[in-house]
């Protein structure tokens, strides 16, 4: 397919109405080729966190259009949302966001509940995601009983599990310390060489120059949308 | 999702916190026990009422002194006016009556040898044990001879005969009842008490040897005064008939001009007063236990409603991994249904055996209703579908970001 995965086209999102009107997002157009690893960045109010809620199909434009995977999403009912990001989006979270009662091999496999896989399907494929993430040994661990570099990889399992075109990560390393960061930042470089596109927020220059590509926010506009990695530096003097 | 996986996931989450599932359904199943258990009492109670009134004989009707009005006053001046007189004209004149008893009861002591008792004694005639269904253990009952020649005979109740006799046969031995001495010559069998009344502790002698040898200086000037009439219809379809030609004819004899000064009450109209009774009771408890299952529902919802402020992140991560509202909404609505019928399951069981403790504990067996089984287990599962629908379409609606972002 020639469509970019992500093609975001005057995007809109403004909250409250009058003089309260806070713009999140003002006039952003952005285009993310399939098998593209990119990081945003930006300082914090300048709406990187806004355009991953939009990326991520969790929240709405007000005006603009979203082209994911070659259909406009912008203004789609909210089943219509779940069920994209269900097939098509794989999250990864700061705080891991792993149920507590649930084994790390169930915890995988939520998804693929929400997916309507049968059981017994469901179950391999967690394992597999799981093993893909170097976890093969610690299925039955609660996450109470893992570190939380483990955490990490079990959320990565769930998030790559129902195969995603698209991996989001929002502060993916920001709990975790510079050694478990790299095993991180590690499984997602593989997983980009298998196909995967990768977008990640991050605030930590190190973590984006692992990137390649960097997409710079402020004031809720996309400042540079091709940054290389090396460049990072620069910018954030500037900026 | 598939209800099945959604059964599944609730179990889960119930199963977790095992201590707030189980006091949150404590409610439902105090409850769901004394809707079953009080429903079950009050038919019992009726249950057992019906069928002390049917002991009362078969087709029997009392005729009772006094107008309703006067009763109803408290009964100060209660006419003594129905007399021995009054029931031989129902026998001799009303064709629908097959035995007619009138009965006057005082309260004496009975003594032979060294023992003795304070016993009801009762004068009547020798048609007492057809209309009441009374049958004799030993020897005879009184006979239209003892009344006729006021001979001094009595019958005792069976509790009394063996207070008095022990092993010992009473029969030809003789009992004193104020100073007059009575041959025993016959023993009822055990009846029980029956509506406050217990033959099984009272002597029964001739109504004519009572009142002429006991109390007879209470006579009215018409003759000898009752207590009351228990009257025996033919059969069942001729009990209206009955009651019908016996206030004639006692308007008649008694020359009534405004308001009787008897009524008839039938065994129908006794069954009627207690059903209306019983029936009231019942609905005034089921409505109380009612409550209880109101209130539990709302315990329901109080948890449910912590449950999903607790649960922000996880409603967050379930949406933002492809959970619908409907699949959040549908989740936390079973959580709160399998909460509640499991209560209600509970709680029935806890009904049905608080039911058979009370049957064997007391003297009348409390209903199993099915109907108050289905009903209580249904409106305690409605109560949670009711219940559980404001706090589940509150996770519904949870913003997935703000629910992610909440730590």
């Amino acid at each position: 397919m020639n469509t970019p995965l992500i093609s975001l086209q005057n995007i809109y999102k403004i909250y409250g109405s009058g003089v309260t009107e806070v713009r999140a997002l003002s006039d952003v157009s952005l285009t993310i080729e399939r098998g593209e690893y990119c990081s945003i960045m930006g300082p914090s109010g300048s709406g990187k966190s806004t355009a991953m809620n939009v990326i991520g199909c969790l929240d709405s434009p007000t005006s603009g259009k979203y082209f994911l995977d070659g259909e406009n999403v912008a203004n789609l009912e909210e089943r219509e949302l779940a069920h994209i990001r269900n097939r098509k989006i794989g999250f990864v979270f700061q705080q891991f966001h792993l149920l507590s009662q649930l084994t790390a091999l169930e915890n995988v496999s939520l998804p693929m509940v929400y997916a309507g896989t049968p059981p017994a399907e469901r179950q391999k494929l967690a394992a597999e995601a799981l093993d893909r993430v170097g976890l093969g040994e610690r299925m039955n661990n609660k996450p109470t009983q893992l570190s939380g570099g483990q955490q990490q990889r079990v959320a990565i399992a769930r998030a790559i599990v129902n195969r995603p075109l698209l991996l989001l990560a929002d502060e993916p390393t920001g709990a975790l310390d510079s050694q478990t960061t790299q095993d991180v930042m590690a499984i997602f470089e593989a997983l980009n060489q298998a196909g995967i596109t990768v977008v990640m927020v991050t605030h930590e220059a190190e973590v984006a120059r692992l990137s390649h590509r960097v997409i710079w926010f402020r004031d809720g506009e996309v400042l540079n949308d091709h940054l290389a990695p090396e460049e990072i530096g620069q910018v954030t003097a500037v900026g | 999702m598939d209800l099945t996986e959604s059964l599944k996931m609730a179990f889960k989450t119930l199963t977790v916190n095992k201590l707030r599932s189980g006091l949150t359904m404590l409610g439902i199943i105090i409850g769901n026990a004394s809707v079953i258990a009080m429903v079950g009492i009050g038919e019992g109670a009726q249950k057992y009422i019906t069928e002390q009134l049917q002991t009362l004989g078969p087709n029997v009707m009392f005729i009772i002194p006094g107008s309703r009005e006067t009763r109803e006053l408290g009964g100060l001046e209660v006419p003594r006016n129905l007399v021995v007189a009054d029931a031989e004209a129902i026998a001799s004149q009303v064709p629908s009556v097959v035995g007619v008893a009138p009965e006057y009861s005082t309260q004496s002591l009975v003594i032979y040898g060294n023992r003795n008792a304070n016993v009801s004694v009762i004068g009547t005639n020798e048609d007492f044990p057809r209309v009441r269904s009374f049958e004799v253990a030993q020897g005879r009952f009184i006979r239209e001879l003892d009344l006729n020649s006021h001979s001094q005979v009595a019958v005792l109740g069976s509790s009394l005969a063996e207070r008095l006799f022990d092993q010992n046969l009473p029969l030809g031995r003789r009992v004193r009842v104020k100073g007059v001495s009575f041959e025993v010559v016959g023993v009822l069998k055990e009846k029980g008490s029956n509506l406050g009344l217990n033959y099984d502790d009272a002597v029964i002698v001739p109504i004519t040897t009572l009142a002429s040898r006991l109390v007879g200086r209470r006579r009215s000037p018409y003759g000898i005064e009752v207590t009351y009439i228990s009257v025996s219809a033919k059969d069942q379809e001729s009990m209206k008939t009955a009651e019908f030609q016996i206030t004639n004819l006692l308007r008649l004899r008694h020359k009534v001009r405004n308001g009787d000064d008897f009524f008839i009450n039938s065994q129908d109209t006794l069954l009627t007063i207690a059903n209306t009774i019983t029936g009231a009771l019942t609905l005034m408890l089921a409505a109380i236990a009612s409550i209880s299952l109101l209130v539990g529902g709302i315990g329901i919802m109080n948890i449910m409603l912590v449950s999903v402020r607790e649960r922000t992140q996880e409603i967050g991560l379930r949406k933002a991994i492809g959970a619908s509202q409907q699949d959040i909404l549908i989740q936390f609505m079973i959580e709160a249904v399998i909460l509640s019928a499991a209560g209600g399951v509970i709680g029935t069981l806890v009904g049905v055996s608080g039911i058979l403790l009370i049957s064997a504990l007391f003297p009348f067996e409390a209903g199993v209703s099915i109907m108050a089984i289905a009903l209580a287990v249904s409106v305690s599962g409605g109560i949670g579908l009711f219940f559980g629908v404001v706090p589940a379409r509150q996770a519904a609606k949870l913003d997935p970001i703000v629910a992610l972002r909440s730590a």
